[in-house]
Formats: structure tokens, C-alpha cells, sequence
């Protein structure tokens, strides 16, 4: 049972933002927690708690039944906020409270006002009984009401109805058919519970002959089956001296026996009664439409949907940048320092001919204004990019703004990021990154370095042949530069995988950013003869170009979503929470062990 | 059909302005409430009107009919009791066999009076007549009890079918409450904090004065004090509550004696407050309650998105101040540097308005001679169109993102521009269609840019035409002219001048030697340079200041409104949503003052506060 225990109690917290009902407000949970689990395994005891509406006279009854005035009863109504629990002389120093009433602080009894006190928290006022005269296993409480306009007194008696095993039902003329106590005595009835009624205020014995039907449209309404049956009559003066007078009604009592309405709680079968509330609380707790299975379903459900959601974001919000052609210079610069060291003399030198060479047909084109310096290249080209990266973030946060619309559950948990918050901070943040952005980073300058190692590494001959051609074809150089510089005509070339560590969804925006056609036009001489370098210098290219757009999975996940896809993660994943598979065997063996 | 007296019309008329200021208010609420944007906290605030409504027009209408008093309360309290007292006789069934007793509502009616207007059909009612004087000028309705219906079955604890599944007594009540004029609350010790009883109050207490009983005075102690804080803190003025036992009174009734003390103040007060002149008053004083409480739920639900609303509006200057800013820096620097081209259209201002001088033909031959040049120069863009003299062709609906880069507005500013409004948007709950989505589709692209682009270059057009009129006012007025005509004119003047001294001099009677065409070809040279120092002089006067008035120009950029087709949507949502706010503020200072000047303090009537 502790097991069982354990495993909800792990998954409940997830049950509110999965979307499924709070399992503490459905009966199996106050069976399961207010009764199972606390009292499975502790001293059997025996709880007898007095329950109705308001001011129908709860505490006089219980007040009478313990024999002594436990809780004030006055003539407002609702007045009760705190249960009160009697307790046999000598029970105080055994029992811990607060776990046989889960939900509650026990509070030491101090006078018969403590129940009237109206704090907000959930107090249980507790007493021993000092005569002695309460049965040795018996414990007794008075309940706030059921009915009224607070609904923390609700609450409160809810959960004393579902630790009690004997629930003292009292009834009036007014209220014995009103809605909520109906459904008060309902839930009680299918946990189990014994009941006893007392019809309270009753005109005696003029009302007598009536009780009958009262009686019979309450077992009816409610499915209760009385143990007992009392009638209190009207007596104001007695009422406002503590004192009332208990009749049994043995014609509507199964044993026919009329007993006085102490003694049949202190002589009744604690045995019988205390199982028959345990096992009506494992019934409860077992019911395949009502009980903890279903509320498991539920939440395998909502786990369910959120997977769904979660697969729909990463199908949906997915953009694709499209980032301005990279200043080619940029990659070649990096091949040619890799190449740098393993270059013959005579090829350095011709190199550095042509580069001056390049130099100046690059400077004269400026000059006649037909290219532009490599620094307003660059800042052209940053414009564009972080235009690019503008636009895609604008599309992702519509197209997220899209899937939320048809996704309540993901708009509740992405509205407050999406709605609430000021957008502009977005931008700025992206402009930001943007422009802290070096032109090379390290990370790029590592990874062309291991490309271009790995290929050497794999391709041994081909370098050989390269750096050969190289020595002939160190004449092409120049041009290349120049020409690479000029074209700037090539598509974004297709993924690298350096955009991941972050989380699935943004990994995929990586992905996305860079995905796109490979087209890589005019590398030149060197590329166009040696064609087995065409995959190696695309995989450079894209691999710029995703260390670029990075920034913008960056945003996106620390500004634009914060913990929330984590979150999501979260909830998808909790449909696969191994307690599930552990808490429904363990449900499924407590069934077969009631039904043997 | 008796109608109760109508007395004193023309009595207050004060009270009648009042009304007619209370008839307009509503008709203006009407208004409000149905042309309201299509945004649904708007939406919802119609919906309400339309239940609203028809009351308060048929309090308009109705205003000296009979008042309708629905009796209710929670089930067992004597509501039936109550209502025989009333009658005088056993009209409806009170008993303690079996609860609830009343299940289908009792209307009680005077002998003598046609209620053919009163639904008795719809509300599945039965017709009592009475010749009780307590009866005589009201209609009562002992209703069904509210408490003993259960609420809808939730999904999670089915159970075996039970005889209260039939019942529909909250349901008849809601059916039989919107008859009523007035509620008469009854409840006893046992129910007065009955949970169901209050929400069930809440719904329909709003514009319907009340009295409150408590039965069973003789069996329950009297809780009169905590049932007023109980119904003060639900928001009820309570100017009294009656204390009665109606079974008493039904008996003595019966038995024709005369009431108890505690029964016959309800019955003078029914007298006092709910009949004749009185009756005009409650049906008035709920109507005003009614509209009161109506607005007060709008701004419930206005009140939370006021900020949200604000802050839009607010973005939507922002952003609309961030675009222009583009433009107008873009703007101004393609004007800056444009020189070459501000040159030409200033040169040809200048040689269209200056015929005939020598200076004037040097200007043209420079201009003929300089065109060959710059016609090989296609003036680029919109700016360049407009500074080259032509008129760009707008085609409407057919901008294209690419048209407007060169105005500095790129696609992804004012998609940034649109995606942080439609963020504010969502904050204010205001969503298609009262705005579009923050990436324009192709179309929407089109016609936005193209009636940008429109616009702009209206705009452009008429700003570099003043530019250029206010430099052609310098060099029209003659004094310029004739100075330039004659600094020219000089210098030729001169050179020939001293040609023909030479010759005729110098040559003729001095006899010195010509020189040739030596001295002309020297002298043709220093007439050009003369007229290319006065031809700058010229233009520097005219060009002077040119700088700093592009910069006034784009200055004035933001009042033409030129980029408002971009974020349209949003700056017309703004607006609407906070005229909506503001008219809906309005109402409430007038409802509030209209209720401080009617209040009728002295009725013993509870009323919901508003």
C-alpha cells in the first residue's frame, strides 16, 4: 500500500500541468490517502465522526455522544470550522495524529470554542476523553458542515468522512434530500462506510409516521443502508442546555433493536465495521471507471497528447533561414592556413606573388567602384544575415503562435512565454548575439580543422595529389580569391551537425537552419579538377553557416522559451514514468487479492 | 383588466428628466454593446446585453403593470407555507411528507386580474386565484427550491440511477425567475448559509429588489444579524430582514384572525413598497440596478485587458516611430548623397526659366552638352526616379519587398515590427480577424508595400517639389537674372570691346600689326571659364542650404504616415479596442452618478450592490 502510495504520490505532481484532474479532489485518492494508507497498518481504531448540513445540530449530537462539550454549539449557522476529536483516555501517547488525518494540524484541545476558531488553516482539535467512559478503541469527531457558503468546511469534513469508519448521518426535515448533502452521504456510502442516521428537530412524535419516507428517499438518493436509525425531537430548551434525547426507531433498524445510541457505538462489531470500511475503500480505490486505474488512464492520456504536441511542435516549427551566401574568403582563408604548412617553397612563393597580384586587381576594382571593400562586404553581409535570422525568428514565433492556436494545452503552457512577454527583448537579444558574433569562432576554426584532418586522414593520396596540383596549379589562386570574392553566388550549402547540444526542438532548428540546397557554384579551378573535394568544402561551407545561425537557436531557447521545451520534454515523457506500469500491477494484484 | 392606480405622474419631475437621462443611457449602452470590435471580451459583453436587454425594455414597456414576486429558498424553509399565508388559503401544497414538496411554481393572482401576459405555459406553472388583500396588487410565484436538484453528474463518479435524477428544479427556477420583478427570499436557521441558495442568488438577484424572511420564528432562534453579514459580504444591501412564522400566519389567516406582529410588517411592507406609485419605483430602481450590474461586468471584464490594450497602442507608436526612423534615415541619406542628381534637376529648373541672355544660352549649351552624359546614367529606384523628373508608376496591389529595400525597409523589419504587435495583440486578447498575422502573405505584401510605395513617393514627389520651388523663387526674380546677364555680358562686352579697340585703334590708327584669332581664341577660353565661375556661383546660391533642408524634410516624415499600411491592422485595433474601453469607462461614471441621484435610500427593499 505504501508502494502504491509512493508511485501516485510521485506522479501527482505532474497531473496539473499534464491538464488531468487533481487527483486529491476524487473519492479513490481520500480513500487511497485518508484511509488506506494511513490506517492499513496501524492500531485498529475505530472512527465514529457526526456529519451534516448546517446548523442542524452536529455538535449538540457529538457533544452528547462523547458526554462532555466538546465543540460550542450556537444558534449561527457555520459556526463549526474545525473538526474535534475525542479520543479514548490514554490513545494520545500512541496514535500520531496527524498521520491517521492526513490533511490536518492537530491542535490540543483547550476549551469548546477552539472548533468556532476561524483560521485558515486545517486544524484538528483533539482531547482525551478524562471520564474514561469512551470505549477503548472508539474515536469520536465533530464535523464542520457540508453544505454551506464556506467551501474550506467542505473540504474539511470530506476528509474526516474519509478516514471515518462509522459516519453519524444527521438529518433534518430541510435537508434530509438537498443536493450536496446527498452527495456527501453517496461518496461515503460506496466507500463502505456504517452508517447511522438521526433525524434531528424531529416533531415527536407527531413526525414519526413520516420517517419512513424520509428515510427511504435518503437510502434511495444516497445508496446508504443505515446500521441504526434515531430520531431526535425538537426541543429548544433542551437544545439550548447541551441536552438531547436519542429514540430508536427499531422498525427502520435491520436488527430491529432499539438501543441507545452510545452503547450501540461502543458495543458494535469493530471487527466487522472497520473491514467493511477498508475493503469499501479498496473498492473505491479499484473501481475500474472511478478509481485510481482511471485516473492512471487519464494521465497516460494527457502524456499521450502531450507527446503528440511535442512531435507537432518539432513538425511544424521548423523554419528554414535563408542566410545570405557566405563571404567565401572566409572558408578558403581557413583551408589555405590548413594548407599553409604542408606547402612546398616554390608553391609558397608563386602564392604570394599572386596574392600581392590579387591584391592589387582587388584594389583597382574598388577603386573603379566595382567591388567593395572586404569591410563593407562584411557589414553588408552582416546586415543580410541578421535580416535572414530576423525573418526566421519572426516566422517560428508565428507559426509557433499557429500551433498553439490549435493546441490549448501548448498555448497554456507557451502562452505567458509567447503572449506575455515583450517580444522586442527577442530581437534585441538576437540583434545582440549577432553582433558579438566573431567572424571566425574557435569552435569553426576546430571544426574546419578536423574536417580538413579526417579527410587527409581518409584521403591521404588525394591530399599528395592536392598539394602537387597545388605546386601547378598555385597559379589559379589568385583568381580564385578574387573570383570566390566577386561571384558570391553560391546557395547556403547543406547541414553540418555542429548546431546541436541543445535541446531536441532547438537541435532541430539547427538542423532546419542550414538544410538547403547544395549547390556550390564557381570554387574554382581547384574544386572543378579535383571533384572528390566537392563534399569536403560544402560540409566547411554549411558548417560556417550553421556556427553563424547557432545564435538564433541560442535565442530561441534562452530567451524565447526558457525552461519551457524542457518542460514540454517533461510531459511527453511522463506517459513512460515506470510507476504507472509498477502502481497498476500493484492495483491489479490488490483487485484479484479482494475478489479471492 | 384592472390596472393598479397609476397615481401621480406628473408628480416629480425631476424623477421623470432622470428617466428620460436613464432611457438615453440605455440606448446608448445598446449601441455601445452591439457595435462593439470583433474581440471577445467585446463579444461576450454583447452576449450579456442580449440577455440583458429585454428586460430592461420590458421594464419600459410594463412600468405600471403589477410587480411579479417570486418567492424563493432553499427546500423545507416554508417558501409554500409563506405563500398560502399570503393567499389567505391553501393555494399550494406545504407538507413534510416528502421533500421537496412544490415541483411545478404556483402563480397566485388577484380574482380579478388578466395576467394573459405572464408565461405561465413557458414556466410550466399553475394558476391560483386569491382574493387575498395581500395578493390583490401583486402577482406571487411560490417557485421550486433551488437545493434540491443535483448538479450535472461529473464523468468521474457514475453511480446507480436515483429518483433526484428527474429532478429539474434549479432548471424550473431559471425558467420561473425571469418573470419576477421582485425576490422574496425565505430562508430558516438550518438554510440561510445554504451554499446552492447563494450561487443560485448571485445569478439572479441582479436587478431585482428583495425582501428577506426568515421563517419558523417559533422553532429557530433568530439568526437575522449573521444572515445580514452573511448577505452583506455576498454583496446584498440589506435594509431589513422580516422574522415570521407563516405557519402561524397561515393559520390564522385561515382562521380570519388578525396577523401576528412579524407577518404584518411583511404585508405593510408589500403594501408600502411594492404596489401602486411604489411599483414604478422598483421596476425603475431594478432596471437602473440591472444596468448597473451589467456594466459593472463589463468592466469585470474590460478591466484586466485595459493595460494590455494601452501597451498595444503603445507598441504600435513605438514601432511605428522604430519604421520610420528606417525610412527616414534611408531617405535622407540617398537624398545627401544623391548630388549629381539634385544638381541636374536643379540645372533644369534654372534653364527652363532663363531664355534669352547670353548668360542664359551658355546655361543651355552647358545643360545640352551635360545631358549627353547623364542620360547614359538611368536613374535608379524611386528616389532616383523622382530626383531624374520622372513620375514612377504605381501599379496598385503590386509592390514587392525588393521595391522597398531601397527605402531601407527590409521584409524582416517589418515582420519584427509586426511579430512584437501581434505579441501585445495577444496580450489584449485581440487576434484575427481584427488583426492579421505577423508574416504578410503575397498578397497582403503587395497591396501594403505597393500602397507604400504609393505614398511614398507621393510624398517624396511633393517634398522635393518644394524643395525645388523654394530654389526656383530665388532665381526667379529679375535683380539675379540681370546681375548674372550682365557680370556674363561684361566680359564679352570687355573682349570685344577690346577687339575692336585694337582694330580700330590700334590697327587702323595706330597701325600696329593684327594679331589674328589669337586674342578671341584666348578670350573665347576666358568667357567659358568666366560663365562655368558664374554657372557655380549660380548653383551654390541656389543648392545653398540644400542639405539642411533634406534634413527638415525627412523631419517631417513621421506626420505623413507612411508607414502605416504596414502595421494597419494593429494601429486600427488599438484604436477601436480603446474607444470600446473608453466608452465602456464612460458608462460606468454615468451609471454611478445616475444611481447617487435616483438612489432610493428610504426603500425597505434589499437590492444587489452593483
Amino acid at each position: 500500500m505504501a508502494e502504491l502510495c509512493s508511485y501516485l504520490e510521485a506522479l501527482e505532481p505532474l497531473a496539473r500541468p499534464l491538464g488531468v484532474p487533481d487527483p486529491t479532489d476524487s473519492e479513490w485518492h481520500g480513500a487511497l490517502f485518508g484511509k488506506l494508507k494511513p490506517q492499513i497498518d496501524r492500531e485498529p481504531l475505530l472512527v465514529a465522526a457526526v456529519c451534516g448540513g448546517t446548523n442542524t445540530g452536529k455538535s449538540l449530537i457529538a457533544n452528547a455522544l462523547v458526554g462532555s462539550e466538546i465543540s460550542r454549539s450556537v444558534p449561527e449557522a457555520a459556526r463549526t470550522r474545525h473538526p474535534v476529536v475525542s479520543l479514548p483516555c490514554g490513545l494520545a501517547g500512541r496514535v500520531d495524529l496527524a498521520a491517521l488525518f492526513p490533511g490536518f494540524t492537530p491542535r490540543l484541545w483547550s476549551g469548546e470554542d477552539d472548533a468556532l476558531d476561524p483560521t485558515e488553516a486545517n486544524v484538528l482539535v483533539w482531547r482525551e476523553d478524562a471520564g474514561g467512559e469512551q470505549p477503548r478503541r472508539l474515536v469520536l469527531l465533530d464535523t464542520p458542515d457540508i453544505d454551506g457558503t464556506l467551501l474550506d468546511n467542505w473540504r474539511r469534513a470530506e476528509l474526516i468522512r474519509n478516514a471515518c469508519d462509522v459516519i453519524v448521518a444527521v438529518l433534518t426535515q430541510q435537508k434530509y434530500n438537498d443536493a450536496t448533502v446527498r452527495d456527501f452521504f453517496a461518496a461515503a456510502a460506496a466507500a463502505g462506510k456504517t452508517m447511522i442516521v438521526v433525524f434531528n428537530m424531529v416533531e415527536w412524535p407527531a413526525q414519526r409516521p413520516v420517517l419512513a419516507g424520509w428515510l427511504r428517499t435518503f437510502s434511495l438518493e444516497t445508496g446508504a443502508q443505515p446500521a441504526a436509525v434515531y430520531a431526535a425531537p425538537f426541543d429548544r430548551e433542551a437544545a439550548g442546555s447541551g441536552r438531547i434525547e436519542f429514540h430508536a426507531i427499531p422498525e427502520l433498524t435491520p436488527d430491529g433493536a432499539a438501543i441507545d445510541l452510545r452503547r450501540r457505538l461502543a458495543d458494535c462489531d469493530f471487527e466487522r465495521i472497520k473491514l467493511a470500511s477498508m475493503e469499501g475503500a479498496f473498492r473505491v480505490v479499484i473501481d475500474p471507471t472511478s478509481g485510481a486505474g482511471s485516473w492512471l488512464d487519464a494521465f497516460e492520456a494527457a502524456a499521450g497528447q502531450w507527446r503528440v504536441a511535442r512531435q507537432q511542435l518539432a513538425d511544424e516549427s521548423r523554419v528554414r533561414v535563408e542566410m545570405p551566401s557566405a563571404p567565401r574568403e572566409i572558408v578558403w582563408n581557413e583551408i589555405w592556413a590548413w594548407l599553409e604548412p604542408r606547402r612546398s617553397g616554390f608553391d609558397l612563393t608563386v602564392s604570394r606573388a599572386y596574392h600581392l597580384a590579387g591584391k592589387g586587381v582587388k584594389w583597382a576594382a574598388r577603386r573603379v567602384g566595382l567591388a567593395r571593400s572586404e569591410e563593407e562586404r562584411r557589414e553588408d553581409f552582416a546586415a543580410l544575415e541578421l535580416a535572414a535570422l530576423k525573418r526566421a525568428l519572426g516566422d517560428f514565433i508565428d507559426r509557433l503562435d499557429e500551433i498553439c492556436r490549435g493546441h490549448p494545452r501548448l498555448a497554456a503552457l507557451l502562452g505567458d512565454r509567447l503572449v506575455a512577454s515583450d517580444r522586442t527583448v527577442w530581437y534585441a537579444d538576437l540583434q545582440r548575439r549577432h553582433a558579438a558574433l566573431p567572424i571566425v569562432s574557435d569552435d569553426y576554426r576546430s571544426f574546419a580543422r578536423d574536417k580538413l584532418d579526417a579527410f587527409a586522414r581518409d584521403n591521404p593520396d588525394m591530399v599528395r595529389w592536392i598539394l602537387a596540383g597545388l605546386n601547378v596549379g598555385a597559379v589559379a589562386r589568385p583568381a580564385i580569391t578574387v573570383g570566390l570574392a566577386m561571384a558570391g553566388a553560391a546557395a547556403v550549402p547543406a547541414a553540418a551537425a555542429t548546431a546541436g547540444g541543445l535541446t531536441t526542438l532547438v537541435h532541430h532548428v539547427g538542423d532546419v537552419v542550414v538544410g538547403g540546397a547544395a549547390t556550390l557554384a564557381g570554387e574554382g579551378a581547384l574544386g572543378l579538377t579535383v571533384a572528390g573535394l566537392k563534399p569536403l568544402i560544402e560540409s566547411l561551407f554549411a558548417g560556417w553557416s550553421a556556427e553563424r545561425s547557432r545564435v538564433l537557436a541560442e535565442t530561441l531557447h534562452d530567451v524565447v522559451f526558457g525552461d519551457r521545451l524542457e518542460e514540454i520534454d517533461r510531459l511527453a515523457a511522463a506517459g513512460s514514468r515506470p510507476e504507472i506500469a509498477r502502481a497498476r500491477h500493484l492495483l491489479e494484484h490488490c483487485a484479484r487479492e479482494l475478489r479471492e | 383588466m384592472t390596472e393598479p392606480p397609476v397615481a401621480g405622474v406628473a408628480g416629480d419631475a425631476a424623477a421623470i428628466t432622470d428617466f428620460a437621462d436613464f432611457d438615453e443611457l440605455v440606448e446608448s449602452l445598446g449601441r455601445w454593446a452591439d457595435s462593439g470590435p470583433d474581440w471577445p471580451p467585446a463579444r461576450r459583453i454583447r452576449a450579456e446585453w442580449e440577455q440583458v436587454a429585454p428586460r430592461l425594455d420590458r421594464t419600459r414597456r410594463e412600468l405600471s403593470r403589477m410587480l411579479v414576486v417570486g418567492v424563493i429558498g432553499g427546500t423545507g424553509t416554508g417558501k409554500s407555507t409563506l405563500v398560502n399565508a399570503l393567499a389567505g388559503s391553501e393555494v399550494t401544497t406545504a407538507s413534510d411528507v416528502a421533500r421537496p414538496t412544490t415541483t411545478a411554481p404556483i402563480v397566485v393572482v388577484a380574482d380579478d386580474v388578466d395576467c394573459g401576459w405572464l408565461p405561465i405555459d413557458a414556466m410550466q406553472g399553475r394558476l391560483v386565484r386569491s382574493g387575498s388583500p395581500a395578493v390583490a396588487n401583486i402577482v406571487l410565484i411560490d417557485c421550486p427550491d433551488p437545493d434540491t436538484q443535483a448538479d450535472e453528474p461529473s464523468t468521474t463518479t457514475p453511480h446507480a440511477p436515483r429518483p433526484s435524477d428527474a429532478n429539474r428544479n434549479r432548471d424550473m427556477l431559471a425558467a420561473v425567475l425571469p418573470a419576477c420583478d421582485v425576490l422574496l427570499l425565505v430562508a430558516t436557521a438550518q438554510k440561510y448559509r445554504s451554499w446552492i441558495v447563494a450561487r443560485e442568488l448571485q445569478a439572479f438577484a441582479p436587478g431585482r429588489p428583495l425582501l428577506f424572511v426568515q421563517t419558523h420564528a417559533s422553532r429557530d432562534p433568530d439568526i437575522r444579524e449573521d444572515w445580514r453579514r452573511e448577505l452583506e459580504s455576498q454583496g446584498f444591501a440589506v435594509p431589513r430582514i422580516f422574522r415570521l412564522d407563516a405557519l402561524e400566519a397561515a393559520q390564522r389567516a385561515a382562521a380570519g384572525l388578525a396577523a401576528e406582529p412579524g407577518f404584518q410588517e411583511l404585508l405593510t411592507a408589500i403594501d408600502e413598497e411594492l404596489v401602486g406609485r411604489a411599483a414604478r419605483r422598483v421596476r425603475r430602481t431594478g432596471a437602473l440596478d440591472l444596468t448597473g450590474w451589467f456594466v459593472g461586468q463589463a468592466q469585470s471584464q474590460l478591466g484586466p485587458l485595459r493595460e494590455p490594450v494601452a501597451g498595444l497602442a503603445a507598441g504600435v507608436a513605438r514601432e511605428r516611430t522604430r519604421l520610420e526612423g528606417i525610412l527616414a534615415a534611408a531617405i535622407e541619406s540617398k537624398l545627401q548623397t544623391n548630388r549629381t542628381a539634385w544638381q541636374r534637376l536643379l540645372t533644369d529648373e534654372v534653364v527652363d526659366r532663363w531664355h534669352g541672355g547670353p548668360f542664359a544660352m551658355f546655361l543651355h549649351t552647358v545643360a545640352a552638352i551635360g545631358s549627353f552624359w547623364t542620360r547614359l546614367r538611368p536613374g535608379g529606384g524611386l528616389i532616383g526616379q523622382l530626383l531624374a523628373g520622372h513620375a514612377p508608376e504605381y501599379v496598385a496591389g503590386r509592390g514587392s519587398w525588393q521595391a522597398v529595400e531601397e527605402l531601407g525597409l527590409s521584409e524582416a523589419d517589418v515582420e519584427q515590427s509586426r511579430s512584437i504587435l501581434a505579441g501585445l495583440a495577444g496580450r489584449a486578447k485581440i487576434a484575427e480577424p481584427l488583426v492579421g498575422r505577423a508574416r504578410l502573405d503575397d498578397t497582403q505584401a503587395g497591396e501594403t508595400v505597393g500602397t507604400l510605395l504609393e505614398r511614398t513617393g507621393r510624398w517624396l514627389a511633393s517634398g522635393i517639389e518644394r524643395l525645388v520651388s523654394a530654389r526656383r523663387g530665388r532665381v526667379d526674380g529679375p535683380l539675379l537674372r540681370w546681375t548674372f546677364e550682365i557680370l556674363f555680358t561684361s566680359l564679352i562686352v570687355i573682349v570685344l570691346g577690346r577687339a575692336g579697340w585694337n582694330y580700330f585703334y590700334g590697327h587702323l590708327w595706330e597701325g600696329r600689326r593684327v594679331d589674328g584669332s589669337g586674342f578671341l581664341q584666348e578670350s573665347f577660353v576666358w568667357i567659358i571659364l568666366w560663365g562655368l565661375v558664374l554657372r557655380w556661383l549660380l548653383f551654390a546660391w541656389v543648392r545653398l542650404g540644400l542639405h539642411r533642408d533634406i534634413t527638415a524634410l525627412t523631419e517631417r516624415l513621421p506626420p505623413a504616415r507612411l508607414i502605416d499600411p504596414l502595421i494597419n491592422d494593429f494601429a486600427t485595433a488599438a484604436e477601436a479596442t480603446q474607444g470600446y474601453l473608453k466608452a465602456g469607462d464612460q458608462f460606468a461614471g454615468d451609471v454611478r452618478s445616475l444611481t447617487a441621484r435616483l438612489d432610493d435610500s428610504a426603500s425597505g427593499l434589499g437590492r444587489m450592490r452593483p
